[in-house]
């Protein structure tokens, strides 16, 4: 059974298709993004001078736990604090997803399992006779 | 008299607290049996209402809805409004859980546009009796 993981991307507004491009480069294919609100420390601000833009998108990916580091790597390389997105990224554990995998097969019961066996034996039983005939025939 | 009346008391004081830590010790209270789950479904904007509805069936008491985009490469013919998700935050309780997941499934396979995706994540801690019990919806 597959394990999936939800990567959570939060980047200064306007840069989501940044990071899906990068994220895609590491063999993501969708994402959702939602507009939110940054609240960094006034003082931390003047401290180091800078300017934090508060208008920020959260992009929340749904990915295999196979590929989680080479998307965090690539998120952190293309997307990172040290690029203009000032990005930052973080994983999440994933306990269930449903509707990215395919549909679960319904289970059948025994007496129809072992009547569908039955009949593949008889149809590969018929092939072989005929496969038999025509090679005689031959 | 009231100095003997405390060193009386006294010894029964100290030995009550003693035996509560111990029984404590020996048999943990579990304050949070009924263990939650934050349920993630990311929807078409059009259907948000709908699956929000279907939800409240799992005694969910706190849901919040987030306008969000998907990231579906455009295509020729390919509609804006396509685009346009609702993103679904649920609290549930985890005996729940997979029953909800059951129908969310269904619903995706048999609604026409109302294709989505859901995932949950466990609550590690949370602080407050009363928000718990309103949240795992048990007294």
């Amino acid at each position: 059974m597959k394990k999936y993981e939800a990567v959570f991307v939060i980047v200064n507004a306007g840069f989501s298709d940044a990071v899906m491009e990068a994220a895609r480069e590491a063999g993501v294919t969708g994402g959702t993004v939602l507009n939110a609100r940054g609240t960094a420390n006034p003082q931390a601000e003047r401290f180091f001078g800078l300017t934090i833009e508060p208008n920020k998108d959260m992009i929340m990916i749904l990915i295999d736990s196979e590929i989680k580091e080479k998307v965090l790597h690539t998120l952190y390389r293309e997307v990172g604090l040290k690029t203009a997105c000032q990005g930052i990224a973080f994983t999440l554990p994933v306990n269930d997803v449903v509707g990215l995998t395919p549909p679960r097969k319904v289970e059948q019961p025994e007496e129809t399992k072992a009547a569908e066996e039955a009949t593949d034996q008889a149809q590969e039983e018929i092939v072989l006779e005929e496969i038999a005939e025509t090679i005689q025939g031959e | 008299m009231a100095t003997d009346k405390t060193k009386t008391k006294s010894p029964s004081k100290t030995k009550t607290p003693k035996r509560s830590a111990s029984a404590k010790a020996a048999k943990p209270q579990n304050l949070a049996p009924h263990k939650l789950m934050l349920l993630i479904t990311v929807v078409p904007r059009s259907k948000a209402e709908f699956y929000l509805d279907l939800l409240q069936q799992f005694e969910v008491n706190l849901q919040m809805e987030v306008s969000a985009f998907g990231t579906a490469t455009k295509t020729f013919g390919f509609l804006e409004s396509a685009m346009e998700k609702q993103a679904l935050f649920t609290v549930i309780r985890e005996d729940n859980v997979p029953k909800a997941l059951a129908a969310l499934e269904e619903k995706f396979e048999t609604i026409r546009g109302g294709k989505g995706i859901a995932c949950t994540i466990p609550f590690t801690s949370m602080v407050g009796v009363l928000a718990y019990q309103f949240l795992s919806n048990k007294q």
